[in-house]
């Protein structure tokens, strides 16, 4: 994806893409024989638990379905923000999956191990812990980068299986749960452990609020930090920034790790918010989710944070279409890939229109020469 | 005299903010080695892409085999019999030589399948036509960039070209890699009658292969002359020198302490091949010292290695008394060194970054511009690069224009001021006015001397032979990597350094004075 810059055009475009991929949407739900009005209904009802926006306005923060929706924002802010930092010094974490599955087990260790410890002293040890499994795993990738010219994108995507698979052998193998009749899995933390639900029924816990002070971390040093201004000219040219003196090594490698860390810390989240324990399949491919929705809004964070909420309302309303209008709940799969496809486009035609505009530009430019040579 | 096999009449082209040919007629006859040599940015390249059909011109005509070419397209002029081998080779790197060759135009079997021993055997037979002995089966990842370029060549033939264009051919090859390369175009035109035009600057090779040669200079044919009746001197006169009206600069006369030693320097090109051999100099200063060097020569990978830029392979260097070995861009800038890089689009500057980005660079960190080093202070960084843009008099809408949108002056200025505005002791500086307008030329012209007189060491390289004259006190010319002299500029003309520019070596030294 290209780095170039948000703009007012760009916003345009995005709600163009939106709208048409809901019409694109509803033309294929007309098709297969739902009512596309009545199913999208059931998809904003599905999301935020309420019937009328009078209802929302009251009694939105006591649905369970809006907490869900809330949660899974707060999912897709956090792997967003991750990738839009390594993509913001110009490097590419595939493996948020990966490092987001070491995360969450380690962390899950952890709270099986210090059972006995005030929550105090274990959340923070196991957040920790999170966030250097994630971080490491990250670090790992980024290193080769650097010092060895190897391409990011196939090292994280492989280390994504790598950690999957290695998880899987943990939670059946020796971190397994002595739970009588469970396959796999960590022992279910002690309830002293899990983070307070916010909305009862819901996802939604107390991690919301570590996140959001993350969210808004990641935020003011991007856009507001020398260290950001340095991220910033570094992926933008990194020879320029080498022969400024930017330490563009450290740089790389630093914004990677943390990128990793803070997948680490949603599978922590995952784990002592929602699940209780490590499972197999912990994250449904939440790392890709995040990282679409950071590519489409072009790496910028308060745009990400905005984004999330969409995509998230997208996927949570979609289950609850699905049990009130019966329509299948894949087609928010199709609209946010119409979203990617109409966005992904728009680079190629804003290109194009600009070009047409500098070919006449130059032509334009080339007359007045001509005619400038005439009649001199 | 038979009709002109190409003919290009009145040809313009026009680029956002750069006219890259001006009024340009220029007639190639079927059967001769043409050679266009120029610098970068001369305009050889843009005009060749209007023969191969990649850019309409803006403006004249097009003749080809005594016809108008009206319709500009690679495909076209394909057709036409024009084939065109890049600098940057356009390859799939894991298909084999006879693939490659064939590609797009492969012999089919019932109209779906390729015929491979067809293309085997097509391949065979055309590069024992031609003489350019290649193994069809073998992995073009594989082979050497000398064989690639064969690939390259026979590709085009394959397509039945009867002018080759060859961009810069012997910029990635060995010296007899390019011997052979010369043999064969020899035969190519003597035995099948084709037209070959080679774009370069390496005026040797013009000399030993062509029949014809022609200077570009800033978008313009300057001369086109028999090959018989140049030489490289003369050749190299015509690339760089620019008409200046400008009236000298006072040399001074008492130069300080040395500021930069180069001591038996050895440096090593992209290519692992030496480009700096052996070379000693000083820098001292209150003093202007200038390259002189047909490009090519080492004069880029010498100023890299002093920057940190490239590694040093042998021998040291000193700025401020202290070796660089070891020590990044970023060390030997905090040692009191200043760099305008030669290409400053790779390197000087960040396109997307703005303005205000871009010349606040380096100097973020410092506690003016931050609270506690962390947070940046918007308003002074602002009206810190405010100052500059306005001293430095960049052509902009605002400080949040983007670089890249900046024409090459403007961009150059805010190069220029940026690193001037560090206030180091060494500066040293590469191409300073390449694509700059006459009057960005004399402001920067201004600056520099400026800081001459403030005692600054400076260490100049310019393409530009006039540039190096008007603003140097001493001039180092440098041929293949080894100084071939050191003058003082106010006691050598012009002809004589083009001397020396092109290997006639400096028996008696009688600089340093």
């Amino acid at each position: 994806m290209d780095k170039k810059k948000m703009d007012w055009g760009y916003f345009g475009s995005l709600a163009l893409s939106i709208l048409l991929a809901l019409g694109v949407g509803g033309v294929i739900m007309a098709a297969a024989g739902y009512h596309p009005i009545k199913a999208y209904g059931a998809l904003l009802q599905g999301a935020t638990g309420c019937e009328s926006i009078g209802e929302f306005l009251t009694a939105a923060f006591t649905k369970r379905q809006f907490g869900n929706t809330l949660e899974y924002t707060m999912v897709l802010c956090m792997t967003g923000l991750a990738c839009a930092l390594g993509a913001r010094v110009g490097i590419f974490n595939v493996g948020g999956e990966g490092q987001l599955y070491l995360g969450a087990i380690v962390s899950a260790y952890i709270g099986v191990l210090l059972a006995g410890c005030a929550w105090w002293i274990a959340i923070p040890v196991a957040a920790l812990g999170a966030m250097v499994a994630g971080g490491l795993y990250a670090w790992v990738p980024g290193v080769l980068k650097v010092k060895c010219k190897v391409n990011e994108v196939i090292t994280t995507i492989m280390l994504n299986s790598i950690a999957i698979y290695f998880c899987t052998f943990l939670s059946t193998g020796p971190w397994k749960t002595s739970q009588g009749n469970r396959v796999s899995g960590t022992e279910t933390l002690v309830p002293d452990l899990q983070f307070t639900r916010l909305i009862n029924g819901s996802s939604l816990t107390t991690a919301v609020f570590a996140a959001a002070v993350i969210a808004f971390l990641v935020w003011y040093v991007m856009s507001k930090t020398a260290t950001g201004y340095e991220m910033k000219l570094t992926g933008q040219n990194r020879r320029f920034a080498f022969f400024s003196g930017l330490k563009v090594d450290t740089i790389t490698i630093g914004a990677m790790t943390i990128s990793g860390a803070m997948c680490g810390l949603v599978g922590m989240f995952e784990v002592y918010g929602v699940k209780g324990s490590y499972q197999d399949g912990i994250s449904k491919e939440f790392y890709f989710d995040g990282l679409l929705v950071a590519m489409i809004m072009r790496y910028n964070p308060v745009g990400i944070i905005f984004m999330s909420l969409l995509f998230a309302a997208l996927r949570i309303g979609a289950s609850g279409m699905e049990l009130n209008a019966g329509v299948p709940g894949e087609v928010y799969r199709i609209i946010q890939s119409v979203i990617i496809f109409f966005m992904a486009a728009e680079s190629g035609i804003s290109a194009s229109v600009k070009a047409k505009r500098a070919e006449k530009r130059a032509r334009r430019e080339a007359n007045a020469r001509l005619e400038g040579k005439a009649n001199g | 005299m038979q009709d002109p096999i190409v003919q290009f009449r009145h040809i313009s082209m026009q680029f956002p903010g750069v006219l890259a040919n001006d009024d340009v007629c220029l007639e190639i006859q079927k059967g001769e080695i043409f050679s266009l040599v120029g610098e970068n940015g001369a305009g050889k390249s843009t005009l060749m892409n209007v023969l191969y059909g990649i850019h309409t011109p803006t403006g004249g005509s097009l003749f080809m085999k005594g016809h108008e070419v009206r319709h500009f397209s690679p495909k076209n002029a394909i057709d036409l019999g024009v084939g065109m081998v890049h600098q940057h080779f356009m390859l799939v790197p894991s298909f084999t030589v006879a693939q490659n060759i064939v590609l797009s135009k492969e012999p089919r079997k019932a109209g779906i399948f390729c015929d491979k021993k067809k293309i085997r055997k097509q391949v065979e037979d055309l590069s024992r036509e031609f003489g350019l002995q290649v193994d069809p089966d073998a992995v073009v990842s594989e082979i050497s960039v000398g064989l690639q370029q064969r690939v390259e060549i026979l590709k085009t033939l394959y397509r039945g070209a009867e002018i080759l264009i060859l961009d810069e051919p012997t910029a990635v090859l060995t010296p007899q890699e390019t011997n052979e390369l010369f043999d064969i175009l020899r035969k190519m035109v003597r035995q099948k009658g084709m037209t070959v035009i080679l774009i370069t600057h390496k005026l040797g090779e013009v000399i030993a292969v062509s029949d014809r040669v022609g200077v570009m200079r800033q978008g313009k044919l300057i001369s086109v002359e028999e090959t018989k009746n140049v030489t490289e001197h003369s050749l190299a006169a015509k690339m760089v020198g620019r008409t200046v009206l400008h009236d000298p600069f006072e040399k001074k006369g008492e130069p300080g302490k040395a500021c930069i030693r180069v001591e038996n320097l050895s440096v090593l090109d992209n290519r692992g091949l030496p480009a700096v051999k052996n070379l000693s100099l000083e820098v001292r200063a209150g003093e202007v010292v200038g390259i002189a060097a047909v490009e090519g020569n080492g004069q880029s990978e010498l100023l890299e290695a002093i920057t940190g830029m490239r590694g040093i392979q042998n021998g040291n260097v000193y700025v401020m008394d202290s070796s660089i070995l070891g020590r990044t861009p970023g060390q030997i800038r905090a040692m009191g060194l200043a760099h305008v890089p030669e290409d400053r689009l790779a390197t000087g500057i960040s396109k997307e970054g703005t303005i205000s980005e871009n010349l606040i660079m380096g100097k973020h960190r410092r506690k003016e511009y931050t609270f506690f080093g962390i947070q940046v202070k918007k308003k002074s960084v602002r009206s810190y690069t405010k100052k500059l843009f306005d001293r430095f008099d960049i052509r902009a809408a605002n400080l949040d224009t983007p670089v890249g949108s900046l024409s090459g002056g403007n961009m150059q200025k805010v190069v220029i001021a940026r690193e001037f505005s560090f206030d180091t002791p060494v500066l040293v500086i590469s191409q300073p006015t390449r694509g700059v307008d006459i009057g960005a030329i004399e402001f920067i012209h201004q600056r520099i001397m400026d800081k001459r007189d403030q005692g600054c060491a400076i260490l100049l390289c310019s393409a530009d032979l006039d540039e190096v004259f008007r603003l140097s006190d001493r001039i180092v010319t440098l041929y293949e990597g080894e100084i071939t002299g050191i003058f003082q500029a106010d006691s050598i003309t012009k002809e004589e350094i083009g001397y020396y520019m092109t290997g006639a070596r400096r028996e008696e030294e009688k600089t340093h004075g």
